[in-house]
């Protein structure tokens, strides 16, 4: 009872009979994964939405107040590398908008 | 295990919101492809029955002349 793909090439990865040895590897490292992600993955409650708009006013401010020129180099790479991550997730969007992984499948 | 790190809510709205965004994106880049690609499959498919239908014809007419004792 091997999937349709196998019966084609042979030795076959896809074997049926090593599903529950994948289940047992997986399950304790879907269990850390989920431990993490509930708290830093997960979206903003609606309380939490005017705090981002007082950190982003805060953010502005201190643009404003010139305190750009006590920026160490470290910090602006950290947060240069936070933002990078924030626009790959717009990318990630796109591949779920346009419901292909690469390119657009008109 | 060391506890999960408390992520800002700011950054957590901005990547949300870019999330959103990036859907809203995708799916208008889509609808505005897709009638494109129609309209060039079928300009491309009518160029290539008007090619064949040439390419036909050249073919009928090589046949019709080439005269050889060999046929």
């Amino acid at each position: 009872a091997e999937p349709a793909v196998c019966r084609r090439r042979s030795p076959c990865p896809l074997l049926l009979s090593s599903l529950p040895a994948a289940v047992a590897y997986s399950k304790p490292r879907l269990a850390t994964f989920w431990y993490y992600a509930k708290v830093e993955l997960a979206p903003p409650t609606p309380g939490e939405i005017p705090k981002a708009i007082d950190s982003m006013k805060a953010m502005v401010r201190s643009f404003q107040s010139g305190r750009l020129a006590q920026l160490t180099v470290r910090e602006a790479l950290r947060n240069g590398l936070v933002a990078t991550e924030v626009l790959m997730w717009f990318y990630i969007g796109e591949i779920i908008g346009k419901r292909g992984l690469i390119g657009y499948n008109v | 295990m060391i506890p999960p790190v408390q992520v800002s809510p700011l950054i957590k709205f901005t990547r949300y919101s870019a999330l959103l965004v990036g859907m809203i994106y995708g799916k208008k880049r889509y609808d505005y492809l897709k009638p494109i690609a129609e309209e060039e499959r079928r300009i491309e498919a009518e160029e290539k029955k008007k090619r064949e239908e040439l390419e036909r014809i050249a073919k009928e007419l090589a046949e019709a002349s080439e005269d050889s004792i060999l046929k």
